[in-house]
């Protein structure tokens, strides 16, 4: 592939290798890979919510005070106190009872689940809310107030906050700690479309491989090809472009194709190609032989001799 | 070698696409509408079905390269498995069996916890005290000024028996004040106690000891004046709560603490996962007392202005905490 394909392969690569994943192994004994949630993603399910929780507590507020004129004068009290009793609660029961979601996880694909492969428990979830009212809530309205503290107070609020920061920022499975004691990961569980089978089709006789032209690639490369394929499917009525014959010009030079491929059939022979090297690497990985990109000859020389 | 009647892995997905799709939309209805929607049927149909794929899983990644075929998999097998795994809770049922049964059990499994933070507050109560009585500038050593307000050795006899006995009779003063003994000092006090625990108990002991000098002190100054039985009183009606719930934040804090100290035969962050399932229940009861304490003072220390009535109330409710912690949940144990 040319100089700018292999960086690009290259970042999707290194996009891949920052994905973090916990494996879950229930008791029917399948290991089920889940991605461990960034914490950007967190971020912004944690606003979410906290958006939720004072609209809520702010519309009870306005209720009341219409109820009751004489509260005017603590308004201030009654948000904060509102506020404690809902934040808490909302949190607890929306994820007891919508399976480790609050609205927030829900509208970014996040999910809270037990770490041991069993259902989430009640105390999991009670305790990493608790936490997350020591972790994140107390500290955040006590900085928000911060200047009524002494400096013994401070001090403790700072080294608490660089605690809480620290944790999740420097543990392979970015938990708080209320995740740690809770026993419990916050993970990404997005809804892939099964997509038509790429090999699913009638075989085109038009292209012959042999085993010397499937020698070359590994799953990486397969992989890669899938995904350019899945956006060019190959009863495709318009003309390919330029990159659809640029991918197809080097295959046919990397693996020494040497009958003649017209520009308007580059797309037809690449599906053909995917075809004949997916079954290829199949078969040989039934047989042990696990080839998981174009380097794994030199792998293989290295080990065997 | 390029005919699809040889692939396995084309083979293997026509004959279980229509289990899968099936299997999807079971999901989604759980998803959505939750666990009991589904019927008898329905949910054997789950079950079954997810084993079967999660089975057909582990055969796909040996035998298919196709990678959203494998992600496809993944992730219903993942949701399936939440599915099938989720929690089967009524908030009735969590709530009831919190207050008979697993809250009181967790107390009396924390008895030794609980008993040290109420030495730590006995012992500040007695220190404060006895210096209070050899020098009264103690007092400022012990309580911020902010805590004291107009009740330093400074203020009159007739001043402090004043505070003992103020009265606010519109509700948004009573609101107010339950707010802001909410807020206050001691559930700061509760909370940090609870909290800094983990370090090795030697922050909660120290909080809880330091809240036992303040009252310690202000105790010394009262009795001075001849008022000690009347702040009893002022102090019984709520305090009795407020003072046990943070004895009990605090005990909390210490088995937290114990468990970083001495994990015995588990890693440390096991064994503080094991102590924080008791720890839990305790903060839960801490902050429960500590409400109802911010009721007493805001409302009920208003409504009675008799010290043995004040008295009364005060401790028979101490009474009933106790015989909560001491006899719910008995049987079940």
């Amino acid at each position: 592939m040319s100089s700018t394909k292999m960086s690009a392969a290259q970042a999707a690569r290194q996009q891949e290798n920052k994905r973090r994943w916990f494996e879950v192994i229930p008791p029917e004994g399948v290991p089920v890979r889940f991605e461990i949630a960034t914490l950007g993603a967190r971020f912004t399910a944690q606003l979410a919510d906290i958006g939720l929780t004072v609209g809520a507590t702010l519309v009870l507020t306005f209720g009341l005070m219409l109820l009751a004129p004489a509260l005017d004068e603590v308004v201030g009290v009654l948000v904060a106190l509102l506020m404690l009793l809902i934040r808490a609660p909302y949190y607890i029961i929306s994820e007891l009872f919508w399976n480790g979601q609050t609205l927030g996880k829900r509208a970014t694909k996040l999910r809270v689940i037990a770490a041991d492969g069993r259902g989430l428990t009640t105390h999991g979830i009670v305790i990493r809310n608790l936490m997350k009212e020591v972790e994140v809530f107390m500290p955040g309205s006590l900085l928000i107030a911060s200047s009524g503290l002494g400096w013994f107070w401070s001090a403790v609020l700072l080294l608490w906050i660089g605690i809480v920061l620290g944790v999740p920022l420097f543990n392979r499975q970015r938990s708080r700690i209320g995740d740690m004691l809770g026993n419990t990961i916050v993970v990404r569980v997005p809804r892939p479309v099964l997509l038509p089978d790429l090999a699913d089709q009638s075989p085109t006789e038009a292209f012959i491989f042999s085993a010397e032209h499937l020698e070359h690639y590994g799953r990486f490369e397969l992989e890669t090809l899938e995904t350019l394929l899945r956006r060019h499917p190959e009863n495709e009525t318009t003309p390919p472009d330029a990159s659809i014959v640029a991918v197809a010009s080097q295959i046919i030079k990397k693996i020494g194709y040497t009958e003649p491929v017209p520009d308007d059939q580059a797309l037809a022979f690449l599906h053909a190609f995917y075809r004949a090297q997916r079954a290829f690497l199949e078969n040989k990985q039934v047989y042990g032989d696990v080839r998981d990109d174009k380097h794994h000859n030199q792998k293989s020389d290295t080990t065997d001799v | 070698m390029s005919e699809q009647s040889h692939m396995r892995s084309t083979r293997f997905r026509t004959e279980r696409e229509a289990d899968w799709r099936q299997l999807e939309t079971l999901i989604e209805k759980t998803e959505t509408k939750g666990v009991p929607s589904l019927s008898l049927e329905e949910a054997q149909q789950l079950a079954i079905l997810y084993r079967k794929t999660a089975t057909g899983l582990s055969v796909a990644r040996d035998i298919s390269m196709d990678r959203n075929l494998l992600v496809y998999l993944e992730n219903l097998v993942a949701r399936a498995f939440l599915a099938v795994y989720a929690p089967q809770e009524s908030l009735s049922g969590v709530i009831s069996r919190f207050f008979t049964a697993s809250g009181p059990q967790a107390m009396r499994r924390s008895a030794g916890a609980i008993g040290l933070a109420f030495l730590a507050m006995t012992m500040g109560f007695f220190i404060a005290f006895a210096l209070f009585g050899s020098d009264p500038a103690w007092f400022y050593t012990f309580i911020p000024a902010d805590l004291a307000g107009e009740r330093g050795p400074g203020a009159s006899t007739e001043a402090l028996r004043a505070t003992l006995f103020q009265s606010e009779a519109q509700l948004a003063g009573q609101l107010g004040m339950f707010a802001a003994f909410l807020f206050s000092h001691n559930t700061r006090v509760a909370l940090f106690a609870f909290a800094l625990g983990v370090f090795a108990c030697i922050p909660s002991f120290l909080l809880t000891l330091y809240n036992g000098l303040i009252i310690g002190a202000f105790a010394g100054l009262f009795a001075e004046r001849d008022l000690g039985y009347e702040l009893f009183g002022w102090l019984s009606i709520h305090g009795v709560t407020e003072l046990s719930a943070i004895i009990i934040a605090a005990g909390g804090g210490f088995r937290m603490g114990f468990a970083t100290l001495f994990p015995g035969e588990y890693s440390r962050k096991d064994a503080l996962r094991i102590a924080s399932r008791d720890a839990a229940k305790l903060a839960i009861i801490a902050a429960i007392m500590l409400l109802a304490a911010g009721l007493l003072e805001g409302f009920a220390r208003q409504l009675i202005q008799n010290t043995e009535m004040r008295l009364l109330v005060g401790w028979s409710i101490g009474g009933l905490w106790l015989s909560w912690f001491l006899l719910a949940g008995r049987k079940a144990q």
